[in-house]
């Protein structure tokens, strides 16, 4: 299991030239139009923009979830545009960690079940998955009182400490994050935004996208798309003129 | 991995419980009705064609029709076939035995004794020993006219009196009475379907002809030396005599019997398949419902990192699963049902009085329960397929936005 790697110059994710176009019936709509992007190794990037702008869409190609109809997506210096779904879901696995606006936890199954879930592919056995899961749990900032429970019986701040979790207990290289403080009271989206802090501190490379200027100034820089093109990479604390420009 | 992913499996399952109940109820009536009814009509027809065998596969008799009469001519035309081994004639009738106030109906052979032990190969001398072929009133008796109830009535040397039709000319014309001594007691035989030794008095052939009366032998036992020239050896007497004699072989018997219960067994076999089908339908029906709901979820397993065999997969164990409830479900309801449906017991009509009741345990298998447990599984395994395929090809970021 590769631990975090500190920051470095060299690209981690790379988007180079990439489209995406979406066909609906006869209705073609360009998400994005010769996306050009970088992240490196360690930082922490938000990624802001207005509804419709192709967030969403530019997350799901970093987070190899979609393809690109033009241009190449490289992960770790690989094209990963044309290789198969097997070896994107094996990327996804083992360097890359999600978390979502509403949790997406599974209500059936316990915490504990919950978090383990990203360990199952990788065929850890049941008792060191125990261990990375209380891990995983304690530096989300979780409580072990909580492993089982299940997600509906926690509130919205634990929930999303629970899917953060998830994200990193198979020590992701990259923690992606959309809208992660959009179903949060202030108190609780603190919290996460000082957990991803945190996780970053701790070597993990963090891309969150978000709506929130106060999220989007925690991090160290911030790129803003519009009509699906990035119109800019900016620093923080300008993230509350940006989104209202 | 794979015991993750059956854990992953009940706990869809569970989630989703009524459902799966009704589905795996769906499932179990189709191994319910083929186990039930298969063992059941296992056990009869194995009991039926093993009765028929136990009568000597290489045994067959020849009786004249209504305007024939069979003689010393055709005796020795018999014999010289030379497929057949042995050919002795025999009488029959029917009589009524006096066993106290009881008029028991009993039939009569009067019958080369060593020729009749060959034909009938299990049959078997419980007391006393075989008479003397010249001892003309000695008889043996079947268990049933020996005992009532379990309980002794005649024993060796007992005399028995019996009333038989006096025929002259062919018609009966009045009763006779005789009186034949118990030299043996067979033991109990069991429910024969041709003869029943049990009820029969059986007597050597001379007694047929001067103490019974009677003037025209009811036909020719044949044995032929090989059971495979039983059928070449009937086509010979086929030709030879067309339609003056009836020609029985034991060993066709049992082979009409076997078709009747393999057709049976055919039957009961469609008809299990039809509950099958729609097994199918309610799996396949379950699992669609369920992965509509789980979208979003499927969506989330795929973005940590599940590649689509292993959604096919744990979506395929919840279909296997509830096959494998349903089946052990439908298996298990149907040992008890045959238990109770053999209880009732199985009437062949027109043997004997009341005709002979069989009342015997069904014949399960581990076979069977094999065959069933995979065939219901199998059905778990074609209705979860589709839905499964399904769910393992929805593009992550599709099902991520499914609401």
């Amino acid at each position: 299991m590769p631990e975090p790697k500190p920051k470095s110059s060299k690209p981690i994710i790379e988007l180079a030239d990439v489209y995406k176009e979406y066909i609906v019936g006869t209705v073609s709509t360009m998400a994005l139009k010769g996306v050009n992007f970088k992240v490196y190794e360690g930082e922490v990037v938000a990624i802001m923009g207005p509804s419709g702008s192709g967030k969403t869409t530019l997350l799901n190609m970093i987070g190899l979830l979609d393809r690109p109809t033009k241009g190449n997506v490289f992960f770790d210096g690989i094209d990963v545009s044309k290789l198969n779904d097997n070896i994107l879901a094996n990327l996804r696995n083992t360097k890359l960690g999600f978390v979502f606006q509403t949790f997406n936890l599974v209500n059936r199954l316990s915490v504990f079940e919950n978090i383990e879930l990203p360990l199952i592919p990788k065929g850890i056995p049941r008792r060191v998955r125990a261990e990375m899961v209380k891990e995983a749990l304690a530096r989300a900032g979780g409580e072990e009182s909580w492993l089982r429970k299940k997600p509906n019986q926690l509130s919205g701040g634990q929930q999303q400490r629970v899917a953060i979790a998830r994200a990193i207990v198979g020590k992701p290289i990259v923690v992606l994050a959309d809208e992660p403080t959009g179903n949060l009271d202030r108190g609780s989206a603190k919290m996460v935004v000082e957990t991803f802090l945190n996780l970053n501190k701790s070597g993990h490379t963090i891309i969150v996208v978000t709506h929130d200027p106060e999220v989007a100034n925690c991090t160290e820089k911030i790129y803003v798309i519009r009509d699906g093109e990035i119109t800019g990479e900016f620093a923080p604390n300008k993230a509350e003129s940006l989104i209202n420009k | 991995m794979l015991a993750d992913f059956f854990r992953l499996s009940l706990k869809a399952l569970s989630e989703r419980r009524t459902r799966a109940a009704l589905t795996i109820i769906g499932i179990a009536i189709g191994p319910l009705v083929l186990v039930m009814m298969s063992s059941v009509v296992g056990s009869y027809s194995n009991y039926i064609e093993e009765r028929i065998t136990s009568l000597g596969q290489n045994a067959i008799a020849v009786f004249p029709t209504e305007n024939y009469q069979l003689d010393e001519e055709d005796l020795s035309y018999i014999r010289t076939i030379n497929t057949i081994s042995r050919a002795e004639p025999f009488y029959n009738t029917q009589g009524i035995l006096k066993r106290g106030s009881e008029d028991l109906k009993v039939s009569i052979f009067a019958v080369d004794y060593d020729l009749l032990f060959d034909a009938i190969g299990s049959l078997q001398i419980r007391e006393g020993s075989v008479p003397s072929e010249s001892n003309i009133i000695y008889s043996i008796i079947g268990r049933k006219i020996a005992y009532k109830d379990n309980e002794k009535y005649f024993g060796l040397e007992d005399i028995l009196t019996v009333t038989i039709p006096k025929i002259e000319g062919g018609k009966i014309t009045g009763k006779k009475t005789v009186n034949v001594v118990a030299g043996a007691i067979l033991e109990e035989y069991g429910g024969a379907l041709i003869v029943d030794p049990d009820s029969t008095v059986f007597m050597c052939l001379e007694a047929g002809r001067r103490l019974l009366g009677l003037n025209k032998w009811s036909g020719i036992l044949v044995l032929v030396s090989d059971p495979a020239d039983v059928k070449p050896t009937v086509s010979a007497l086929r030709q030879h005599y067309e339609e003056k004699v009836q020609i029985i072989a034991f060993s066709s018997i049992a082979e009409a019997i076997s078709s009747v219960t393999g057709a049976i067994n055919f039957i009961n076999f469609s008809t299990s398949l039809s509950a099958f089908a729609v097994a199918v339908a309610g799996v396949a029906a379950t699992m669609i419902t369920s992965v509509m709901e789980r979208t979003r979820e499927i969506g989330v397993m795929k973005a940590i990192g599940y590649k689509s065999s292993q959604i096919l997969l744990m979506i395929l164990l919840e279909s296997i699963v509830m096959s494998l409830v349903g089946g052990t479900a439908g298996i298990s309801m149907g040992v008890a049902g045959a238990y109770v449906l053999s209880s009732q017991g199985f009437t062949i009509g027109g043997i004997g009085e009341s005709g002979l009741t069989l009342q015997l345990n069904p014949l399960i298998t581990p076979a069977l329960i094999i065959q069933t447990l995979s065939l219901t599984m199998l059905i778990g395994l074609i209705g979860g397929v589709l839905p499964a395929y399904r769910a393992s090809k929805i593009p992550p970021v599709v099902a991520l936005r499914y609401e």
